[in-house]
């Protein structure tokens, strides 16, 4: 295929149209529930069922500009649902169906707080849903005017019916046009919300196409959620503005056993997936040989791990255990990204063994990074991203924006041709990561080493859980609430898991009891507390009342007292 | 009916020291067993009685009664 053409066509919906015709019968989804026969949407199926969609969407008064909250689980329909919305101009957002741990209310909030942030106009989601969020419509504190089950009703159209309308919308979209509305993760309205354009897409398709070497034989293959920039960009909007196939994998299933992603690609042949550090963990040290009966990777070309960091231990053990399944050992391969840069930023060249520094840990920690001698005490092996996508560009910063020379650990800065415009409706928030000169400031930790990107941690305090960016702000307010919590006296932070290849949460929480027994309630307590806003809380440490460090703004530092307390827990562990 | 084996390896793994069980109890329903803790828990059963689940035997998992039917049956084929 000729890939520059990508970039010629005037919006997303307008390329999906021409593969339609241009390829009508290959598929383009592959929807994919353990224990039945896969769901196959074509192009052309897919495109056909869109068109019932955008129909449907403008029967219901939805217009142009307008977002669409999708609430949906694993379900055929979401698809042509989304290139639905798309085809009338309006935006789509995916958002998690909440699971049953998260408290109504709490949802309900998070959902009102997202409205007012983002701008939702129209939620489309299940009916089961309705007596959790039919109150947000026409609520004064949500923007929310319509409540749909798209799934749940049918409308009948007569032949033309809609046909010039949708052809007049779809004739004026411009490249520059707003296409989807992403969030990042949280749970009281923190959420960032970035706007891509139909250019965004359109060329990030052609500048990670041409960084994974895309050609028309690849099928991707995700488990990873759409709700998600690297489920919903790497491995759903990628493939199939390309042309090719994805297998969609229930995300429940797959975390549930593991081996579905195997056995799945092995069956379909699959050659790229994405997924993050964590998943190559789980499956690593969760898949039993007897699972692998008949399993064959010898397809898979690519395993991208992205979307949190990356450890060299977890891919290396990934390798070893898996090469006797015909795991090609170069296949897993690294990649950094965000989704204010649509997805990518740096990928390790497909066929090439991705690059490893081993350093002084210590020296790395105030920010010098040099090899490891005869006098290194502490050494860390840490891994490459890779090298630039074409288009984009990269420099380390330090505190006052200053480029720093290779090797010098600071802020990793970005440009790239699919750079996000800015948070929707969050100017101020805009231009506290985006400078003059259109760079964007990532708030990651990293150093530049022969052109290649090393990704070590996080500036600020988010929390990277499986992938998924948690905000501690969110657990410590509901912990707040708790009787027997020092108010305001809490922090949370992200602890390193070596089990699971990622980080858990754990909160330190003053409190004036003494007993043990109303420790042991208090700890169910906050326990309770963070499912009630679906988060795990791993570890608790109860601390008594000035405990916590407080940083110069007078709040407890969440950078010093986490390592205080980790510095204690080790202390312990050697003195056991 | 839950032993109060399984109930120990279910409370050691999610680090608490009570829940009452019973055999409707659903994981979202105790304090610490989500998505990742589930498969730790699995773990621990399968090390606990030296069994191995299927992937279709987890997916089909609704509460922990249905866990300790999947066990008893397990051990109970063994013998």
């Amino acid at each position: 295929m000729n890939k520059q053409s990508i970039k010629d066509f005037n919006s997303v919906w307008e390329r999906w149209q021409f593969l339609s015709v241009d390829r009508p019968n290959t598929d383009a989804i592959i929807h994919w529930v353990t224990g039945e026969e896969p769901y196959r949407w074509t192009f052309s199926s897919l495109i056909e069922r869109a068109n019932y969609y955008s129909k449907y969407l403008l029967k219901k008064g939805i217009k142009p500009g307008q977002v669409c909250a999708m609430i949906i689980r694993h379900n055929p329909e979401f698809y042509p649902l989304y290139l639905g919305i798309v085809g009338i101009g309006a935006l789509p957002t995916v958002l998690a169906y909440p699971n049953p741990r998260l408290h109504p209310d709490k949802f309900r909030q998070g959902l009102e707080g997202m409205s007012q942030r983002s701008g939702l106009d129209y939620l489309l989601t299940e009916k089961d849903l309705e007596p959790v969020i039919g109150a947000l419509i026409n609520s004064p504190n949500s923007t929310i005017k319509g409540l749909h089950f798209p799934f749940e009703e049918n409308l009948i159209f007569s032949n033309s019916e809609l046909d010039s309308e949708l052809f007049t919308i779809r004739a004026s979209m411009k490249r520059k046009d707003p296409i989807l509305l992403q969030h990042s993760s949280g749970t009281t309205g923190l959420q960032k919300p970035v706007i891509l354009t139909h250019h965004d897409i359109l060329e990030h398709v052609v500048q990670y196409g041409e960084a994974l070497y895309l050609n028309n034989s690849d099928k991707f293959i995700s488990w990873t959620p759409l709700y998600h920039d690297m489920g919903l960009i790497g491995t759903f909007h990628m493939p199939l503005a390309y042309g090719i196939p994805t297998i969609q994998i229930n995300t429940f299933e797959w975390i549930l056993a593991p081996v579905i992603l195997f056995d799945a690609a092995s069956k379909e042949k699959a050659t790229i997936t994405l997924q993050p550090n964590f998943a190559f963990n789980l499956l690593t040290n969760k898949v039993h040989d007897e699972d692998m009966e008949g399993v064959d990777l010898s397809s898979l070309r690519l395993l991208v791990n992205a979307a949190e960091p990356i450890r060299h231990d977890t891919m290396e053990r990934f390798i070893d255990r898996f090469k006797n399944y015909g795991l090609n050992e170069l296949a897993p391969t690294t990649q950094y990204g965000m989704a204010e840069t649509t997805l990518a930023l740096v990928q390790t060249p497909p066929g090439q063994k991705y690059k490893i520094m081993e350093v002084d840990r210590q020296k790395l920690a105030n920010g010098v990074v040099e090899y490891t001698n005869e006098n290194t005490k502490v050494k860390r092996i840490c891994i490459s991203s890779g090298i630039l996508l074409d288009g984009c560009q990269m420099k380390i910063v330090d505190d006052n924006r200053i480029t720093l020379p290779d090797d010098t650990l600071g802020e990793i800065a970005v440009k790239s041709v699919s750079l996000f415009d800015g948070y929707r409706n969050y100017p101020e928030k805009t231009a506290q990561v985006m400078d003059n000169e259109g760079w964007y400031h990532t708030s990651d930790y990293g150093f530049i080493h022969d052109g290649e990107l090393y990704v070590i941690g996080r500036k600020d305090d988010i929390i990277i859980v499986a992938g998924n960016n948690m905000y501690p702000e969110d657990v410590e307010d509901v912990i707040n609430k708790i009787d027997g919590v020092q108010k305001g006296r809490i922090i949370a932070f992200g602890e390193a898991d070596e089990e699971l290849g990622t980080e858990v949460i754990s909160v330190i929480v003053e409190t004036k009891l003494e007993d043990e027994k109303e420790k042991k309630i208090l700890i169910n307590e906050i326990k309770k507390a963070g499912m009630s806003i679906d988060v795990t809380i791993s570890n608790i440490y109860l601390v008594p009342p000035r405990w916590l460090i407080k940083s110069s703004a007078g709040k407890p530092s969440r950078k010093a007292n986490s390592e205080r307390i980790l510095e204690e827990k080790r202390k312990n562990k050697g003195d056991n | 009916m839950v032993t109060d084996q399984l109930k120990k390896i279910i409370l050691d793994v999610l680090k608490l020291d009570e829940f009452e069980f019973q055999d409707n109890t659903t994981a979202d329903q105790v304090p610490g067993w989500d998505s990742l803790s589930h498969l730790n828990v699995i773990t621990a059963v399968e090390k606990e009685y030296s069994i191995r689940f299927k992937a279709y035997e987890l997916l089909k998992l609704k509460d922990v009664g249905d866990l300790q039917n999947v066990i008893n049956s397990k051990l109970s084929s063994a013998k």
